[in-house]
């Protein structure tokens, strides 16, 4: 009961540094940039006292938009990959390395090929494009998520060797397809998705944040409702079952939950990997086994790694910037590593 | 010993028929493109060639040294990975999967952005040491990490430190804005190839081959697992050594000359090895041989796929090798040792 209690209070207290460290990230960013800001304009602008035109087009137009969307992705991606590597039992695993990245990212290609090519400029930023990216990336990524089932399952279960042999083969192939694909396009476009499909948030703004919120927001929900099962799905599966719990149906809502959060995050950021590993690699360092803690411990693990990752990515290389993507791959690889090197997979 | 001598026969056929079919390649290469070419005019530019002619020029200049790239490089490719997979005994073991490639694009994108205007000589001498960097870190890393060299974990490691360092390749390159020069030479540029680096780049793979049929021999018994080798006397360490060289001047020339080419050195060694049977003798001789074909087959291929326009080759051997990759895995998935 005692340890039960420190439990509660370590989740608690990983909960709020991290948020507030993400909010000290925030800060920097907000203030720092092409265009540097004193404490006192940022303050100034946000409380909108002695607005100032051009302090409010840095802020509102730039910096903010972006410091949310990159929350809003870690957020998004450290939940699915709690989710990922609660129910494939594997520590090493992550969406980007599933696949399901890559086969999110090769059907926004594909919907960016499809609707903006021919100058048909009137579906850029409109409604249409920002309702239906998002379900396009969904539908590339479950495409990722068939094959990987078709390719993997073996005497009815997940053979993981497998699992993560065709994630390597599925993202392959669908960055060739996407190479392919942005080939064909015209000079603007080809721009576009290339430096987006490096994942990165240059091109952040409002709408892009409404598109995304109300998805992170019932995903994520729905998955932290469900979070305790994970913790069954730790055992073998014949002994989940004795408890009543339906294995196959839950996996299911996990997965389509998790595929539909990376797919959003993806149709607004570019393919991003190593968040959905480390975000709960740390989160369990920090709070234990009990995925009920993980799950919400990772997702603001997430956001502060998304938040500083793109902060260096806009100030380490000033006045050129670099994709965040890129920033995430050069601190994630090393840790993935040591990783590698202490498990026994 | 009579299934010994059956695969001894398809050996012989396929290295006896081989220059008919790499010289079919190489006429259906030059015939077929944009512009179409009557086969006179091939036979006219090779034996009175004529400055002022068009189509001759196109003949002498883009087709044939494309063909030429085409066919060395995948004999390159395919016998590095034949060498690759009979070493380390795993049966994903290829250049791209492995590092090579992308260690050796790193170093480029490295010399592109400090010593720019670097002649094809030093090109072709760094593109090897970057290859020999990426192997090095990937079985590095493999053999420090406990059951590192298995198919799945050398796998990761390997699609992981690639990402990794094409990662910081293209962070340099962004930084001093040279990407689209980096992006030009290595994703697949095998319909612009330079003439000179060409010429240049035959002595290096010609010595790769060399290297790797010589120790052809000692692979096979490599291939057979460590201790097998050593009780037969043979000294592993030296065969290591010889073969990650020959890698190196393989993959690094053929990057340096084409860019990456992935799936090439990992379906070719094993449909040769399908066909020919286990014997290293054979299949690096053979492979080299049937890799060669089915790149400028390739090639061939990446110029319909989106008529007029070039498709870059990598690709078509993307769309090629990685159904062939799954069903590998599908039925070699559940193995430790392929």
């Amino acid at each position: 009961m005692d340890r039960g209690k420190i439990q509660f209070s370590r989740y608690i207290l990983t909960l709020l540094a991290f948020i507030l460290l993400t909010l000290v990230a925030g800060y920097f960013h907000l203030t720092n940039g092409a265009f540097d800001m004193s404490v006192m304009d940022v303050i100034k602008t946000l409380l909108r006292i002695d607005p100032n035109p051009k302090f409010d087009l840095v802020i509102f137009q730039f910096r903010l938009p972006r410091i949310i969307i990159a929350s809003l992705v870690g957020i998004g991606l450290g939940m699915a990959g709690t989710v990922i590597q609660g129910i494939t039992r594997n520590g090493l695993a992550d969406p980007g390395i599933l696949g399901i990245n890559a086969g999110a990212g090769d059907a926004i290609v594909a919907f960016m090929f499809f609707f903006q090519m021919s100058g048909v400029t009137f579906f850029k930023e409109s409604w249409f494009s920002i309702l239906a990216m998002p379900l396009f990336g969904f539908v590339g990524g479950l495409a990722a998520v068939v094959v990987i089932f078709i390719f993997s399952w073996r005497n009815g279960a997940l053979d993981m060797q497998r699992l993560i042999l065709t994630g390597i083969a599925i993202s392959s192939g669908f960055g060739a397809l996407s190479l392919y694909l942005s080939l064909k396009m015209n000079a603007s476009d080809y721009e576009m998705a290339a430096v987006w499909s490096v994942g990165s948030i240059y091109s952040a703004n409002w709408t892009y944040i409404i598109m995304i919120t109300p998805w992170v927001l019932i995903l994520g929900f729905v998955m932290y409702r469900k979070s305790y099962l994970l913790n069954y799905f730790q055992l073998e599966d014949s002994s989940t079952k004795s408890l009543g719990i339906s294995v196959e149906k839950e996996k299911l809502i996990f997965l389509l939950c998790s595929v539909g959060i990376v797919s959003v995050c993806v149709s607004v950021s570019g393919s991003i990997g190593f968040i959905g590993l480390m975000a709960p690699h740390i989160a369990r360092r920090l709070v234990g086994i009990n995925h009920r803690y993980i799950m919400l411990s990772s997702a603001v693990v997430g956001m502060f790694l998304l938040v500083i990752s793109d902060y260096f990515a806009k100030t380490l290389f000033q006045p050129a910037e670099l994709p965040v993507g890129i920033v995430v791959s050069i601190i994630g690889i090393p840790y993935f590593l040591y990783l590698l090197a202490k498990s026994r997979v | 010993m009579n299934k010994m001598n059956t695969k001894n026969w398809k050996v012989i056929l396929i290295l006896s028929t081989s220059p008919l079919f790499i010289v079919l390649a190489m006429v259906v290469s030059v015939l077929y493109g944009v512009k179409d070419i009557g086969i006179v005019t091939i036979w006219q530019a090779i034996t009175h060639f004529d400055a002022n002619n068009v189509d001759h020029n196109i003949i002498m200049t883009s087709r044939l040294s494309r063909v030429i790239a085409a066919l060395l490089v995948g004999a390159a490719l395919a016998v590095s990975g034949a060498l690759m997979q009979g070493v380390t005994r795993n049966y994903l073991a290829s250049p791209s999967i492995m590092g090579v490639n992308d260690g050796s694009a790193f170093v480029i994108t490295l010399a592109m952005v400090f010593y720019p205007g670097l002649s094809n000589v030093h090109m072709i001498l760094l593109s090897m040491v970057g290859s020999a960097i990426g192997a090095g870190l990937v079985f590095g890393f493999g053999s420090l990490v406990k059951n590192g060299l298995s198919p799945l974990r050398l796998a990761i490691i390997g699609t992981v430190i690639g990402t990794f360092l094409s990662s910081i390749a293209s962070a340099i390159a962004m930084f001093f804005q040279v990407s689209q020069n980096v992006s030009v030479w290595y994703s697949s540029k095998i319909h612009t190839v330079n003439p000179d680096m060409l010429i240049l780049s035959i002595p290096f793979i010609i010595v790769g081959l060399l290297l790797a049929v010589s120790i052809s021999k000692s692979v096979m018994v490599a291939s057979l697992g460590d201790e097998t080798a050593i009780s037969l006397g043979q000294r592993t360490k030296w065969v290591k050594i010889v073969s990650i060289l020959s890698v190196v001047c393989l993959t690094g020339t053929a990057v340096a000359l084409v860019g990456k080419i992935a799936f090439v050195g990992l379906i070719i060694p094993h449909i040769t090895r399908f066909i020919v049977g286990i014997d290293y003798r054979f299949i690096i001789p053979c492979s080299a041989v049937i890799g060669a074909v089915f790149l400028a087959f390739c090639d061939v291929l990446s110029r319909y796929i989106n008529f007029p326009f070039e498709t870059p080759i990598g690709v078509v051997t993307a769309f090629i090798g990685i159904p062939f990759f799954l069903y590998l895995i599908r039925v070699k998935g559940g193995e430790q040792r392929g």
